[in-house]
């Protein structure tokens, strides 16, 4: 029983991390039908300049904000000089695009901070609580992870429900041709969604970094699962990506716990194909019919 | 070339096409502010490339759409909105996953006075009560009829100069057909409206225009007074169909 609380737990936490991902991934997708790739890239990137600043001023929560002030830009920076001339084109212009930017960023990384293994602070202890002796199999900086994946998620909520830029996010992603024949700019709102898959994607970057290392490749595994979530949550849905990510995460962490570590990116693959071959769209996707 | 009262929107010798040969070919408009302009012909004849070419969908390859004094054509289709050019595309383009409310609130963003979006849309709802009795539902689960309603509302959230209104009565049952003419006769005398109304329906879009035009094969083929196209049989005979 403990096992299972503790398994449960834990998946929970690393779950949200993969919610964050998949989160920046459905963001995009759901305005320009594009897959980023880059996601990973743009996170680890986002998490050494986190690295640099708490180095340089130590502070963790400077570094912190400088992740995801940097996701913010980096995110608009690279729809507006990479993203944005293969708009129109085909899809796969897009695609090879983002994995361009991913090699770019992975070796710019190498070349500004060389290619060592880098530990980087947490925000809360990582020791494991206890109630009485009762292990939970989380720590305290696991439930900073999900209060933050969490509350960043509510707060994106609130702003696609209640706000002009919402209402302008949303009218985009379900009918761009519309949204310009009422004068929607799409440009600036397409920029606005990359912007904010960079800020969720620095906040999966720092928030997992201390339980890894930081290196230039270092977020590559961890986008591959977020990326399995937003798949399985329907690339659709933003509650479907938050969804899939602690769906994921609890499978993988009852596989890793009950069947042995070792086969855990394989075992994510098996929860991917299981959805795909019951629910093609995803789990959280409304189904609907593409209008011409 | 100025009319008695100017002209609200001008279309001068636009030739446009989707790539191939035009389907526009030298197509004249001109239509004075609070009028409506029914637009006729045949399938295929151009008159929804007419309707995208003047919202900048279609950019033409000569000519030019003046609303007022300024020269739209070629600018992107948001700026031309943002100029007071509302279109209503054919099938209508209400956002169905968005509530009705939400609709309508789209519809004004690209006003910057934050008081003229609210009173848009208390206007909105005291003349067609039919959205605020549903303002919160999907608009997915609104009729065909409660639909074009809300799409005409929503295009006049932005306060619009031009009103491009694309087969409003496609799919409607006939009682509804003469509601939307209605609502479109009404809006003009109101509101002091320009509309452009393409109709395959001639008949009911001579009803409450005050000019027209026919088009075949991109050109224009006949341009007069609604009352006088409508009475003359060859015209009816060879295009309209009635």
């Amino acid at each position: 029983m403990q096992e299972f609380i503790e398994f449960t737990l834990g998946g929970i936490a690393s779950g949200m991390i993969y919610a964050a991902i998949a989160l920046s991934l459905v963001l995009i997708w759901r305005g320009t039908r594009v897959l980023n790739y880059s996601q990973g890239g743009m996170a680890m990137f986002t998490t050494y300049v986190a690295w640099l600043v708490i180095r340089h001023t130590g502070s963790y929560w400077a570094g912190f904000a400088a992740a995801l002030a940097s996701g913010l830009v980096l995110g608009a920076l690279c729809e507006r000089s990479v993203v944005r001339p293969t708009e129109g084109r085909s899809p796969l212009n897009s695609v090879i695009v983002t994995i361009g930017l991913l090699i770019f960023l992975e070796g710019l990384a190498g070349v500004i901070y060389g290619g060592q293994y880098r530990s980087f602070p947490a925000a809360y202890s990582l020791n494991g609580l206890k109630i009485g002796k009762f292990a939970l199999g989380i720590s305290p900086n696991d439930l900073f992870t999900a209060g933050a994946v969490l509350a960043a998620a509510l707060a994106l909520a609130l702003v696609f429900r209640y706000t002009s830029a919402g209402l302008r996010l949303r009218a985009t992603a379900f009918s761009p041709v519309v949204a310009r024949l009422l004068g929607v700019r799409i440009g600036r709102v397409l920029t606005l969604g990359w912007a904010l898959a960079g800020l969720f994607g620095a906040l999966a970057g720092v928030l997992v970094t201390p339980s890894t290392f930081l290196y230039p490749n270092s977020m590559d595994s961890i986008f591959v699962l977020g990326f399995t979530a937003a798949v399985i949550g329907g690339l659709d849905s933003p509650g479907g990506a938050v969804a899939g990510g602690v769906l994921l995460g609890v499978v993988l962490s009852y596989a890793g716990g009950y069947l042995g570590n070792d086969l855990v990116l394989l075992y994510g693959l098996v929860v991917l194909a299981l959805v795909l071959m019951v629910r093609p769209s995803g789990l959280f996707s409304a189904p609907r019919t593409r209008r011409v | 070339m100025t009319e008695p009262g100017g002209t609200a929107l001008a279309v001068e010798e636009i030739v446009a096409g989707y790539g191939g040969g035009p389907v526009l070919d030298g197509v004249s408009i001109s239509a004075r502010p609070g009028t409506i302009t029914a637009v006729l012909g045949a399938n295929g004849a151009g008159k929804t490339t007419l309707l995208r070419t003047i919202s900048g969908f279609v950019r033409p390859r000569h000519g030019r759409v003046l609303v007022g004094e300024t020269n739209l054509a070629r600018r992107r289709p948001e700026d031309i909105a943002r100029a007071g050019v509302a279109h209503v595309p054919e099938g209508q383009g209400v956002i169905t996953e968005l509530t009705v409310e939400e609709n309508l609130r789209l519809g004004a963003l690209s006003r910057r006075d934050r008081a003229g979006r609210a009173e848009a849309l208390s206007e909105a709802y005291r003349r067609f009560a039919v959205l605020a009795e549903r303002r919160r539902r999907a608009a997915g689960t609104l009729s065909g009829g409660e639909r074009q309603i809300l799409v005409i509302a929503r295009a006049l959230m932005a306060a619009p100069r031009v009103l491009l209104l694309d087969e409003p009565s496609l799919g409607l049952a006939p009682r509804m057909v003469a509601q939307v003419m209605d609502l479109v006769r009404q809006l003009r005398d109101d509101t002091g409206l320009t509309v452009l109304l393409v109709e395959q329906n001639a008949r009911s879009a001579l009803s409450i225009a005050d000019q027209g035009l026919v088009l075949n094969l991109g050109k224009v083929v006949a341009e007069d007074d609604a009352a006088a196209l409508a009475a003359d049989v060859g015209l009816r005979r060879h295009y309209l169909g009635f």
